[in-house]
């Protein structure tokens, strides 16, 4: 962790509209988060820990505020630069997996790729590279419905770090697992945040979970609570 | 090129659903196909070149009224006439109503002289014959081939416009260049004559051929001006617009047709759309994950659509593969008793008409469902369920 924040969030703020009816779910956020830092994003249902989330990877757009990630003010990006600028800087982690069942382990993983120039053999070392990490190299070619929850989740986690993303977000990426395989994704994430220095933001509701992080942010009704550093 | 194989993969997602769409679609382009085709076979027979200077005499009241056989020495006489002969439909019964085939009375002598473009190939001495036998006749070979007819054999025709039945003698066997024009016989006109006593020094048309094309309006005008004021006066029209009158009495048959080929066309459009929509509808998850993972509108449109333009071009090849079959069994069954179907094929034109329609389809079909989710919101994709 270097310090330097790569998430720079000010006077954030998300509402919905139910009709006329603004809803808001996020007021006032101001925040920094560090390369490198492994953050746990904790509050009860409706928080607003997820529209957080999903406003940090960029597939949302806040309704006021400043919103700084990797180097990027994302309010002044337009849809198509903030896919490309997605596919260059986050990597998802889904609590369902969402891996596409037609394609092989290899080819989910190989999928943010495809939006890169590298050639297929460039490709193929990529994801084999992914999959050692994930420890599913024998794994590659099964369809997910071949694979267990767990195993799907780790094939999740090498498509979110294939392309070698600065930020990785995961949204309760332990939510459908059992404890063993929770366990087990949580050791996964832990080694990617502090071997390969990825900077991992997470929405989880397991105390367990987020005891791996090395943050914890509490958000209550919409607004920042406390940032808490977690003691191992 | 990359993204080829996730079109594929996506393509074969739910192959039951896949098959019965390329199914309906390849159902749907055959019978467009066909019915395109047979527009086309008939507007062939009613623009056919090889009938450009040739003009058929009629009597003005209507295609039954009789015409004086004298008025062909008239006709003979003026400066741009080839060839004129008296030609009567005959309308023979050949043992059953369904061994239907064109056959007229005609000017033995006139025949080959006519109809120079359609009997293009015989024997001279076969065709001395005919004109020395007053029971001979001379027929097309895909007609004699049909009932294993040969030079000599005798046939029987009742006539279902007059009261006579003719006995003939094939006589001369002649080819042509397309199989519809085999199709014919003709026998000589004085048979005619001498067996119905009212068609002695009458008949129904002349036909007329002009030594140049460019010439046929004006002997028109010229021929009925002539016998405008006679008992009998005549209508003259080139024999493409002959034939045409005669496709007009099936009614308004091109804008049935296309009125047909239309409502397919709808049909195969929403059977089409709905698959799409349905494939689309059910990834609505995976395509806010493509989203998510960076993949732009373009590339998400370009996924989409290509599954639906594959989806209608393999429906589309298919019904044209289909067509095809179906155009040989056509020639081969509805031909032999409809003539004008001897020439039936599905041509180039109507293939890439097919095509561009279903490609249309497959565009149209797709759009709307495929725009629709790239602009729905990431995150909303990604809670529903």
């Amino acid at each position: 962790m270097n310090g330097e924040p790569i998430i720079r969030l000010r006077r954030l703020a998300k509402s919905y509209y139910r009709e006329t009816l603004e809803i808001p779910v996020l007021q006032g956020i101001d925040l920094d988060i560090p390369a490198g830092g492994y953050y746990a994003l904790m509050g009860p249902s409706g928080s607003g820990k997820t529209t957080l989330l999903n406003l940090i990877a960029g597939i949302d757009r806040p309704s006021a505020g400043e919103l700084d990630v990797c180097g990027f003010a994302l309010n002044g990006l337009d849809d198509d630069e903030l896919a490309a600028w997605r596919s260059a800087y986050v990597g998802f982690i889904f609590q369902n997996y969402n891996l596409v069942p037609v394609l092989t382990a290899f080819e989910n993983v190989e999928l943010p790729l495809l939006l890169t120039p590298m050639g297929r053999r460039e490709r193929r070392e990529r994801v084999v590279e992914a999959m050692e990490r994930v420890n599913l190299m024998d794994r590659m070619e099964n369809y997910p419905r071949q694979l267990s929850g767990g195993q799907e989740q780790r094939v999740a986690v090498a498509r979110a770090i294939v392309s070698n993303p600065e930020l990785l977000v995961a949204d309760e990426p332990t939510g459908a697992l059992d404890a063993k395989n929770a366990e087990e994704i949580m050791a996964l994430l832990e080694g990617l945040n502090r071997d390969l220095g990825k900077t991992i933001v997470m929405v989880t509701h397991d105390p367990k979970a987020a005891h791996h992080a090395r943050h914890q942010i509490h958000l209550e009704k919409g607004v920042l609570d406390r940032t808490v550093e977690v003691n191992r | 090129m990359k993204f080829l194989h996730l079109i594929l993969r996506s393509f074969f997602r739910s192959k039951r659903r896949t098959v019965l769409t390329i199914l309906s679609i390849t159902v749907s382009v055959a019978l467009i196909a066909i019915l395109q085709s047979v527009l086309a076979t008939l507007d062939g027979f009613a623009n056919n070149p090889d009938a450009s200077n040739r003009i058929v005499v009629r009597h003005k009241v209507s295609i039954t009224n009789m015409l004086p056989m004298r008025y062909e020495d008239w006709i003979r006489q003026q400066p741009e006439v080839e060839a004129v002969m008296g030609l009567q439909w005959f309308q023979g019964v050949y043992i059953d109503r369904r061994n239907f085939f064109p056959n007229f009375a005609s000017e033995a002598e006139y025949v080959t002289a006519i109809f120079k473009e359609e009997i293009v190939d015989y024997s001279d001495a076969q065709y001395r014959d005919f004109l020395r036998d007053r029971n001979g006749c001379i027929v097309g070979k895909a007609l004699a081939d049909k009932f294993g007819w040969k030079i000599g054999d005798v046939i029987s025709l009742q006539s279902e416009i007059f009261p006579i039945t003719v006995r003939l003698t094939v006589r001369c066997i002649f080819r042509s260049k397309r199989p519809a024009d085999e199709m014919g016989l003709h026998f000589n006109y004085k048979l005619l004559e001498e067996g119905v006593f009212y068609m002695k020094g009458r008949t129904g048309n002349f036909f007329v051929r002009v030594r140049h094309p460019d010439d046929v309006p004006k002997l028109i005008e010229r021929i009925d001006r002539h016998f405008r004021d006679a008992v009998e006066p005549t209508f003259s029209e080139t024999e493409n617009a002959f034939q045409l009158e005669f496709l007009k009495m099936m009614g308004n048959y091109t804008t049935i047709i296309q009125m047909i080929t239309g409502a397919v066309l709808v049909a195969i459009l929403i059977v089409t759309a709905n698959t799409m929509a349905m494939a689309i509808r059910e990834r609505t998850i995976e395509i806010s994950v493509f989203r998510a993972m960076g993949f732009r509108t373009g590339q998400i449109l370009l996924l989409l659509m290509g599954e639906g333009v594959l989806l209608s071009i393999l429906g589309g090849v298919f019904g044209l593969g289909l067509a095809w079959a179906m155009a040989g069994a056509i020639r081969n069954v509805a031909g032999t008793f409809l003539p004008y179907l001897q020439n039936f094929t599905i041509d180039f034109g109507t293939m890439a008409l097919c095509f561009q329609a279903t490609l249309g389809v497959g565009v149209l079909s797709t759009f709307i469902p495929a725009y629709r989710a790239t602009r729905r919101p990431i995150v909303d994709g990604l809670r529903s369920l």
